[in-house]
């Protein structure tokens, strides 16, 4: 049997690691990639298994290096040190709390965040990414490639932002819009638009 | 915060990036503690790096250290310095030529269990950094203390700290904001106490503006807390009276214009 199982999940790959040695992983790893190299391009890779916890945080660097190298990405990156929370997968969740800097929250589903997310706090979703509250950091909507994702923030004022595999970055000069904005995929690259209540609701507000 | 949970309260002063001014608010909170009657031991947990004593004035009493505590090669008793002006004021002092692994956690918790029976309050300065020193630093604090300055770097950092202090379920987080220059802020060129608490969301406990007098009394070892006619003493005194509950109203930097200038040209004249 191998030392390491490939399973397919919504749209990414998880990696099983039975019982082995670092040498054995990266060898059968390599011998996959190698069989068959565009069949892993472009896919996201999640580390799973008991295995792991034997590995040094070198070793696993040295996996993710070669997962990389082999042009995957890396959904869940294994070490745990950071505040990261993985909860039931293909659900949405809500957040209710500011992610300061270092902070990571992963999930698959959507994710409503009550806070703020400061600059150099990530937020990465296999669907949308919904914050209340000022967004500064770094937030990938649609992590597996799903383009219908959006981003949607009181104040949208992100380094980047990554829906699906596109990236893009505020223009440096753009002043930052009071109003609620969102950030979207059309004709393969990300839009940003000012979110506005739909008329019906406005209509009855003023009245 | 200030409710004594058996015995005395130890308080972490930590900040992420170095040269903010953690070791010159422990040193001047801790003394402004005892002015005001506490029994107080300032310890140094910056191992490899210490400079509490030095800026205490007290490098030249140092006899033991901490790790000889842990490793028991002396009592505890032994290697608490007495400050010379306060007798109810005492110093654990690092140990320079060893590191940050040579204890544990769990260690710094029974040294800070003893130090609690004694003790009203246990400031502990806290190396910059994330890693080993912080995690020992933090491990047997009831509360905490983040010092920063009004520059983005301080900030990420200090925001990064404040965000693992919470995971390490910390309830109680405040803020100092050290070596504010109030007409820089009003001309827009330094960020305010209104941005820095925007962004940090976390309650303030100290401003204290930027002062030369700091740098000569760390050359001196004589802690800027004992100068009455500095602003900077002034305000470390105020956090010193905050930590022991007192309310006790905020320098209003933002609206004191011309005020605050003439007070600071008052005291440059004065102090020369």
């Amino acid at each position: 049997m191998a030392v390491v199982d490939i399973k397919g999940q919504n749209n990414g790959l998880v990696f099983v690691f039975r019982p082995g040695t670092i040498d054995e992983y990266i060898t059968e790893l390599k011998k996959r990639f190698e069989a068959n190299p565009s069949l892993f391009r472009g896919f996201s890779v999640t580390f799973r298994g008991e295995a792991l916890k034997n590995l040094t945080s070198e070793e696993l660097g040295a996996l993710q290096r070669l997962c990389l190298d082999y042009g995957l990405t890396l959904a869940l990156p294994p070490s745990s040190k950071n505040t990261r929370e993985r909860d039931t997968e293909g659900s949405d969740i809500i957040v209710k709390r500011t992610l300061r800097s270092g902070q990571k929250i992963i999930h698959d589903g959507s994710v409503v965040i009550l806070g703020d997310v400061h600059e150099s706090a990530e937020v990465i979703a296999s669907k949308d990414i919904i914050v209340l509250g000022r967004l500064e950091g770094v937030v990938h909507a649609g992590c597996f490639g799903d383009q219908s994702s959006i981003v949607l923030a009181l104040r949208l004022m992100p380094r980047q932002v990554r829906i699906a595999d596109k990236i893009s970055r505020p223009p440096s000069d753009s002043p930052p819009n009071e109003n609620p904005e969102m950030a979207y995929i059309e004709d393969g690259s990300i839009y940003v638009r000012e979110y506005r209540v739909p008329l019906t609701s406005r209509k009855r507000a003023s009245n | 915060m200030m409710e004594p949970s058996n015995g005395g309260q130890v308080v972490v002063i930590t900040s992420g990036k170095g040269g903010v001014g953690k070791t010159t608010t422990v040193t001047n909170v801790s003394m402004g503690l005892a002015q005001l009657g506490f029994k107080v031991v300032a310890m140094d947990l910056d191992i490899g790096l210490k400079k509490l004593d030095l800026i205490m004035g007290l490098e030249n009493r140092v006899i033991y250290d901490i790790v000889q505590v842990i490793e028991g090669e002396c009592t505890l008793r032994q290697a608490l310095v007495k400050d010379r002006r306060f007798p109810n004021l005492f110093m654990l002092p690092a140990a320079q030529t060893r590191n940050k692994d040579d204890v544990t956690e769990e260690q710094i918790k029974n040294l800070c269990a003893e130090l609690k029976k004694e003790f009203d309050f246990i400031l502990i300065d806290c190396p910059a950094g994330i890693e080993r020193g912080f995690r020992n630093s933090i491990a047997a604090a009831d509360w905490a203390v983040v010092v920063t300055n009004p520059e983005v770097s301080a900030v990420r950092d200090a925001d990064r700290i404040i965000g693992m202090l919470e995971s390490a379920q910390f309830q109680d987080i405040k803020l100092v904001i050290n070596r504010i220059r109030p007409e820089m802020v009003r001309g827009g060129d330094m960020l305010s106490i209104d941005d820095l608490l925007n962004h940090l969301c976390i309650d303030l406990i100290g401003i204290v503006p930027e002062d030369d007098g700091v740098v000569i009394s760390t050359n001196t070892g004589e802690p800027i807390i004992l100068n009455q006619r500095s602003l900077a003493g002034r305000a470390f005194y105020n956090i010193a009276r905050r930590f022991a509950g007192e309310e006790v109203p905020f320098l209003d930097l933002n609206h004191t214009g011309s005020l605050w200038d003439r007070i600071r040209m008052f005291f440059s004249k004065q102090v020369g």
